[in-house]
């Protein structure tokens, strides 16, 4: 229990953190750290407004500490202001709308990267040195090592401009009502289809790296050994001795790589122009819109923490060692 | 010197180094392959690519090739620069850690997890945002300072293990001064380790710069790969047709990360010989995809 208990202490710290930048960066930018943030308001906030605004962020006609204590308030009852460029929006309920959308597609994208990168990994420890395993590791380190704003912008150049077999952007034909109805969601998976190819193209090789590296680490093990010379099936070591073994580790990078879901694909849905979390983010960065920034720090450093503190959990109750600990 | 020579004598090494030695050479002689200035008008808006201009202009009339090459400096520049940057910090507070230990350890390892949780690219772009239009070198200075926690862990973790090795202790009892046994008995023996942590963090640089500018945080006045993308994007070059105008900087970027990659690659073979690529690898393509928040 005690590690547990640490652990949520630490990531308590951690969110403190990033809060903490929050409110300290406008206060150290050059010039007046109310202009800067809510400049881009213009005149179109009324006094009244402007004002719950501004105490929502701790600008406050008291002492800087508590001004910090003020801001951290908003933030622990979930307070995080409202959208200047869609004024009295708050950011919590214009993040929610783009929720859905980042949920479906990177949230399926990361389970499919999963799934594929895991299985090449596996293939290719199991036969490494040939020319499968240089095939798949190099494809594997090439993809994490292009931006993914370049394989995004060659995916729409090819499939959506040259080839036309898909839409250039948006969730869903725009004419259509949404609705649950076959043309609705035939037209959302159509538009869905090449930005999360993008995704899996740009997460798969991630994932297969680090399966191929722990499954060759464990493919020296006495057991292996034994369960060859016990003369069982070569799919049969592979997969249930191997594979499983060597699966434990990657489930807490898929843990955080869901994480980081929240994000959304910042670059892929901008360049697909579709309407996720990423998008909003993009959207409110060339408004220069800083409570939804911020907000979205805030909440991906909460997704991170959470999905963090899960796989501590999962290692807890895998390891009987760390209870005691 | 000998993880240099053995490079030398990798396949991948040297197609990898052969990449990155041309795209270096293209960078330092920019004014002699082109006879067109990246910040002039030289041509009629996007036209296409020709004997006149190789890779056509850009929608305010710039010469393509002429950028792609001159943006070659601030890429290599800022993906060098924040690479070195955070290989310092992370060996340096790493074999700290991973030697001194007690006090020192926790306070260094506290602040390294914290870093490592908060998700870095929401964090570089509220930093970005704030700054408005951010210059390469404020790029790479800030790059330089939040991306350094995967090299403290790595590092930490392997001096931990050095630091019980018979040559520390009998330095040690020798009566040699710490900051001596730390740069001369642990650094040597952490050099490939260095080598994969530095040219991962170039890997990371490169992409984190690119696509920060590409999101519109950069300088638009800049000659750079990522700005090329911003302003082509901006210009729909894809819908009017102007192909040219994106790809080219799509190309240079890709084939930047093809030469880091394979180099990369090859000095894990060499400093794992019995993994042929295991272990390490692992550390800088997670850093790549989760430090960059899934792009």
């Amino acid at each position: 229990m005690t590690f547990l208990l640490r652990r949520l202490a630490f990531y308590l710290a951690a969110f403190i953190a990033a809060a903490t930048v929050n409110f300290f960066l406008p206060r150290l930018m050059p010039g007046d750290p109310i202009q800067i943030m809510f400049a881009s308001a213009g005149s179109e906030l009324s006094l009244e407004n402007l004002n719950a605004l501004k105490l929502t962020f701790g600008f406050i006609d008291a002492p800087i500490g508590e001004q910090y204590l003020r801001y951290l308030q908003s933030v622990f009852t979930g307070d995080l202001g409202r959208s200047i460029k869609y004024f009295p929006l708050p950011v919590t309920e214009l993040l929610g709308r783009s929720l859905v959308w980042t949920l479906g597609l990177v949230g399926i994208a990361t389970l499919l990267s999963f799934a594929l990168g895991t299985f090449l990994g596996v293939m290719a420890a199991w036969r490494r040195g040939t020319i499968f395993d240089s095939i798949v590791s190099l494809t594997a380190i090439f993809s994490s090592s292009v931006p993914a704003v370049v394989v995004s912008l060659i995916m729409l150049f090819v499939f959506g401009y040259q080839l036309g077999w898909f839409p250039n952007g948006y969730a869903a034909d725009p004419l259509l009502d949404p609705g649950f109805n076959w043309t609705y969601i035939s037209s959302v998976i159509h538009h869905g289809t090449l930005p999360m190819l993008t995704m899996v193209i740009v997460l798969t090789g991630g994932f297969a790296v680090t399966m191929r590296n722990n499954m060759i680490n464990l493919l020296g093990e006495d057991y292996i050994v034994m369960g060859r010379a016990k003369g069982l099936a070569d799919n049969r070591v592979m997969l249930w001795y191997a594979a499983r073994n060597a699966l434990l580790p990657t489930v807490s990078s898929l843990a955080i790589a869901l994480g980081t879901v929240l994000g959304g694909s910042l670059v892929t849905e901008v360049v697909f122009n579709y309407p996720g979390l990423g998008n909003t983010l993009y959207q409110a960065i060339i408004a220069r819109d800083y409570p939804v920034i911020q907000g979205q720090l805030l909440i991906m450093t909460a997704a991170m923490l959470i999905a963090n503190f899960a796989v501590d959990l999962s290692y807890v109750l895998l390891d009987p060692r760390l209870k005691k600990a | 010197m000998t993880l240099f020579r053995q490079l030398l004598g990798n396949k991948k090494a040297m197609v990898g180094l052969t990449i990155l030695l041309l795209i270096i050479l293209v960078a330092i002689f920019a004014p002699f392959l082109t006879e067109y200035s990246p910040v002039k008008r030289v041509g009629r808006p996007h036209q296409a690519p020709s004997w006149e201009h190789w890779l056509g202009t850009t929608r305010l009339g710039h010469d393509v090739f002429a950028r792609l090459v001159y943006g070659a400096r601030v890429s290599l520049a800022v993906g060098f620069g924040a690479g070195l940057a955070i290989t310092i910090i992370g060996t340096v507070l790493g074999i700290i850690a991973g030697y001194k230990g007690g006090v020192i350890d926790e306070v260094i390892n506290f602040f390294t997890n914290m870093v490592l949780v908060v998700p870095n690219l929401p964090l570089l772009l509220v930093l970005a945002a704030f700054i408005g239009q951010a210059s390469p070198l404020v790029i790479a200075v800030i790059l330089g300072l939040t991306s350094w926690a995967w090299g403290v862990r790595v590092t930490r973790s392997e001096t931990l293990s050095i630091r019980q090795r018979d040559y520390v202790k009998s330095a040690e009892m020798l009566g040699e001064p710490s900051w001596r046994i730390m740069a001369f008995e642990i650094f040597p023996n952490l050099i490939s380790i260095v080598g994969i942590n530095f040219i991962g963090s170039v890997i990371f640089a490169v992409i984190t710069e690119a696509t920060l500018e590409f999101l519109g945080l950069g300088d638009p006045n800049t000659v750079s790969w990522g700005i090329m993308l911003y302003n082509a994007q901006n210009a729909s070059a894809l819908s009017v047709g102007a192909w040219w105008d994106l790809l080219a900087p799509c190309f240079a970027l890709a084939v930047l990360g093809l030469g880091l990659a394979l180099i990369n690659f090859a000095i894990d073979e060499i400093a794992n010989p019995r993994l042929r690529t295991g272990g390490m690898l692992n550390r800088w393509t997670r850093m790549v995809r989760i430090g960059e928040g899934k792009l």
